[in-house]
């Protein structure tokens, strides 16, 4: 395991710690391996207020339905549910709406048919949405989904969050043999802060035989071809996810507490490849 | 050595939720506080300098600690609600202080948890009630809880305020169906959790809301104050606040003052906005005063009655010996209105203002107005009539003289525009016979104006005997003398009228008609109207006409609207004068009636109340 002989495994088991003490004595330092990237893709969704995220980056998923997770909201296209707020941000807004049949809107984005890579670093900085049975997602689906199916085509969770537990994300990997709830996971929680308050970066740096998951760039999981108990085949060009889901197995229904609207906030998102 | 100090701090936050805190605050970098920090309310038993007070009414037994069931640790508190009928007290509760205060500025929520014996819902709980002024206290109502422990949360809304609280918690619960229960609270103490985000706070329930024809002088007062977090589940909860939180703005301190209680004064004529803060954050909701400035009264006296004192109770005049009246204003709850003797030409009139609805009372002594037939009343208003109304209600006691017991009733008369108008004495003397839900007049006790008019003048409140009133008229309606040719007849026995008219369409209403014979004429009447319409037998082209004539009849209305109706329908009311002094004929230029289509008129309708006699409902040119 070359890239381990990089960096301090002790940090790694110490952020694996789940229901773990520690104070504020120890003096931990991860060292993470000096990998160097290089900008290839990015959308810093500079724009005017109200106006869609670029088309040249990014298509719409259209329709109800649950998309495969008992959703309840119906993903448009419109302005109000996805588009920039002028002050550099992508807004995806889930409103409690009745809509084609659906009784929320929200939006859902990709990077499918637009860009698409294998490994690199792929970040977002985002401030979350709140509140029961809300579920903001930045992810990646392995561009050949259409022609061999999920999960064959991998799936890579960088951040999803359920509304009720707005302190805990998680990040999570789904193949063949491991999809679904037997996804590879882990989730990274605040003591005493929550994800939508502020924003916060979430990443993967990926290479061919491990996937390494940061928040704020702090390593909290890495997950490598033994910890999968199918094929890897995390090894073919994913395109990007933004979405936010308001229901759905993952999350629960929303409740009449639920506040809405209820939006994610995307200052960017950037892929690097490594470079020697 | 900053590098390590973040590094520390990222680690801390991976702490996973529910865990002890490791990271024990440390006060050793602060300046010394004044008054101490504990965070502790109750946690294993009493923390430094607590006390607890039950309200005097409550059951006092009804706290305890108990060893046995607590959510950690070694105790909880224990509430035992007693069931209603307990004669030691029918509900519990009361406060948690110190003495001196705490110092709660370093933290931003009040938690705790909780359970009960069984689902129940605790009337309120909260902090900063300290027996006194209470300046920050917050209120959690209706807080569910059941027979699991859950967390509850009671944030603090501007901590930096909170230097020497002394009210640490307080609670108010009641039997729920009559019957008791137990409810534990344990781990009760102040944090500083950054899990409860998204503050918002706001007044007047977050309305912006509107006071119209304020004048110089009137006073209001902020309330409905509040707070919403988001909490760690993820949903929103609304806190109850002390105005003290707030620091309050009126945007034309010329106009309306406020000061730091939310009191607000009328100071000039003109607009205003008042608007709150919370620390540097806005809250929702304002109220914008109009003000007429100083307000316009009466320079003038009513006219003065005339009735013979032998056939009047007279509650409010000079004409009369007035009857014993307990008070000119209850000032019940919700009402706002306030009241002043005046003056004019050495007469007195009472003023009210700020009306919306004032009770007055003769309870001690009730009236007994049987043998009267009008109530009587002179009212004088600076405000606009235009569509207001002036409501006067009257409440019997019943036989028992005393409210309640199943004999009480009471009955309301509105009176629109007109007769109401402004700036001038309008005289109401009302048929007892239009209060007609009053089953008895025996024992008046309350006499109650509301309405649309803020400001109003009264004189000359009295019940009379007006003579017997006839039920109907002994005469019939003036002959007509228009010229056959130049009218349009709808019902009159002097002309041909149009064939076909349907006088008793069914629009679901509760009036009763009838075509009765007065000396001899035919005549329409409308018992009991509420709204009555006139089906014409075909439509009328009636443009080529001056006027819309009829003759009309009543002792028993206060109210009677007639209305022209062309296809949309398109309509247009005009207001008869009633009641009348025998018949009363109008003719009402068409011109009045224009947003109607005159080419094509289908229908009449009659709006009011009473018994009205009608006839001679024609055009004429």
């Amino acid at each position: 395991m070359k890239k381990n002989s990089n960096r301090m495994v002790s940090a790694a088991i110490y952020l694996f710690l789940l229901f773990t003490l520690f104070g504020c004595n120890k003096e931990d330092v991860q060292k993470l391996p000096q990998r160097n990237w290089q900008l290839v893709w990015s959308d810093e969704f500079d724009g005017s207020a109200g106006i869609s995220p670029d088309s040249t980056k990014w298509k719409f998923d259209i329709g109800s339905g649950g998309w495969g997770n008992a959703e309840l909201e119906y993903y448009t296209s419109r302005p109000t549910n996805a588009s920039l707020d002028g002050n550099s941000n992508l807004v995806i807004t889930a409103r409690r709406e009745l809509y084609s049949g659906s009784a929320f809107t929200s939006a859902r984005i990709k990077t499918s048919g637009l860009f698409a890579q294998p490994y690199g670093r792929f970040e977002a900085r985002l401030k979350t949405p709140w509140g029961p049975g809300i579920w903001p997602a930045f992810w990646l689906l392995g561009s050949n989904i259409d022609s061999i199916a999920w999960p064959q085509c991998g799936e890579i969770d960088i951040m999803e969050l359920r509304g009720q537990k707005p302190n805990i994300i998680s990040g999570t990997v789904h193949g063949p043999g491991y999809s679904g709830a037997a996804g590879v996971t882990k989730s990274f929680a605040f003591e005493s802060n929550r994800f939508d308050v502020d924003f916060h970066i979430f990443a993967i740096e990926w290479g061919t035989d491990y996937i390494d998951f940061f928040v704020d760039n702090t390593l909290y999981q890495e997950i490598t071809p033994d910890d999968v108990t199918g094929n890897w085949v995390f090894d073919h060009p994913f395109f990007i996810i933004l979405n936010v889901a308001v229901g759905g197995n993952y999350v629960g229904f929303p409740t009449n507490q639920t506040p809405f609207p209820q939006s994610m906030l995307v200052d960017y998102v950037r892929v690097y490849k490594e470079v020697n | 050595m900053k590098k390590i100090k973040s590094i520390c701090s990222i680690a801390a936050l991976l702490t996973i939720l529910l865990m002890a805190v490791a990271c024990e605050r440390k006060f050793d970098g602060l300046q010394l506080a004044t008054y101490p920090t504990t965070p502790e309310v109750f946690v294993d038993g009493f923390s430094s300098g607590l006390y607890y007070a039950a309200y005097g009414t409550s059951k006092v037994t009804a706290f305890s600690v108990d060893y046995n069931v607590k959510y950690l640790g070694v105790a909880a508190m224990k509430f035992e609600v007693p069931d209603t009928s307990d004669p030691n007290g029918s509900y519990v509760g009361g406060v948690f202080g110190t003495n001196p205060g705490r110092d709660l500025s370093g933290y931003n929520v009040l938690t705790f948890w909780a359970k009960a014996s069984e689902p129940a819902t605790i009337i309120e709980v909260g902090f900063g009630n300290d027996m006194g002024a209470s300046k920050y206290k917050v209120t959690l109502t209706n807080l569910a809880v059941n027979s699991n422990w859950m967390q509850y949360y009671i944030p603090i809304p501007n901590p930096s305020l909170l230097k020497e609280e002394r009210g640490m918690f307080f609670y108010a619960a009641a039997p729920k169906n009559g019957r008791g229960y137990t409810f534990w609270i344990d781990d009760l103490k102040f944090e500083q959790l950054g899990t409860v985000a998204h503050s918002t706070f706001g007044i007047l329930n977050g309305n912006d809301s509107i006071k119209d024809n304020a004048e110089t002088g009137d006073v209001f007062i902020i309330t409905n104050m509040y707070a919403t977090y988001n909490l760690p589940t993820g949903i929103n909860q609304n806190v109850g606040l002390a105005v003290s939180y707030f620091t309050f703005t009126s945007s034309n301190p010329s106009v309306a003052t406020v000061d730091d209680f939310g009191n607000i004064e009328i100071a000039d004529s003109g607009s205003a906005v008042i608007t709150a803060k919370v620390g540097d954050t806005d809250a929702e909701g304002s109220l914008t005063i109009y003000s007429t400035g100083q307000s316009v009264g009466p320079t003038s006296l009513p006219p003065a009655p005339t009735i013979d004192p032998a056939k009047v109770i007279s509650l409010y005049s000079d004409a009369y010996t007035n009857v014993k009246v307990d008070t000119w204003n209850t000032h019940w709850l919700y009402s706002t209105a306030q009241n002043m003797e005046i003056q004019i030409d050495g007469e007195n009139v009472m003023h009210y203002w700020d009306l919306n609805f004032v009770g007055i009372e003769f309870t001690s002594q009730p009236i007994d107005a049987t043998a009267m037939t009008h109530f009587h009343i002179d009212i004088w208003t600076p405000n606009p009539t235009t569509d207001k109304t002036f409501k006067i209600k009257l409440v019997d006691f019943g036989a028992n003289g005393e409210l309640g017991g199943g004999d009480d009733s009471e009955s309301e008369v509105t009176i629109a525009s007109p007769p109401l108008a402004t700036q001038q004495w309008v005289s109401l003397s009302i048929p007892l016979s239009a209060f007609s839900g009053l089953l008895s007049r025996s024992h008046l006790a309350q006499l109650i104006l509301s309405g649309d008019l803020p400001n109003v003048y009264t004189d000359n409140v009295y019940f009379s005997d007006n003579g017997t009133q006839p039920t109907e008229p002994t005469t019939a309606a003036p002959v007509p003398t228009f010229s056959s040719a130049d009218v349009i007849s709808v019902f009159s026995d002097h002309y041909t009228n149009l064939a076909g008219t349907d006088f008793y369409p069914d629009w679901g209403q509760a009036t009763i008609v009838s075509e009765v014979l007065i000396a001899g004429n035919n005549t329409l009447k409308y018992k009991g109207l509420n709204y009555q319409g006139i089906q014409l037998g075909t439509n009328l082209n009636v443009s080529a006409m001056g006027y819309l004539h009829l003759d009309f009849w009543s002792v028993t209305s206060v109210s009677l609207n007639v209305f022209l109706i062309s296809p949309g329908p398109v309509e247009k009311a005009y207001t008869l004068t009633v009641p009348t002094t025998g018949w009363t004929s109008v003719d009402i230029p068409l011109s009045y009636f224009s947003t109607v289509d005159l080419t094509n008129v289908m229908q009449f309708k009659f709006e009011g109340n009473g018994d009205i006699f009608l006839d001679n409902i024609l055009f004429h040119k």
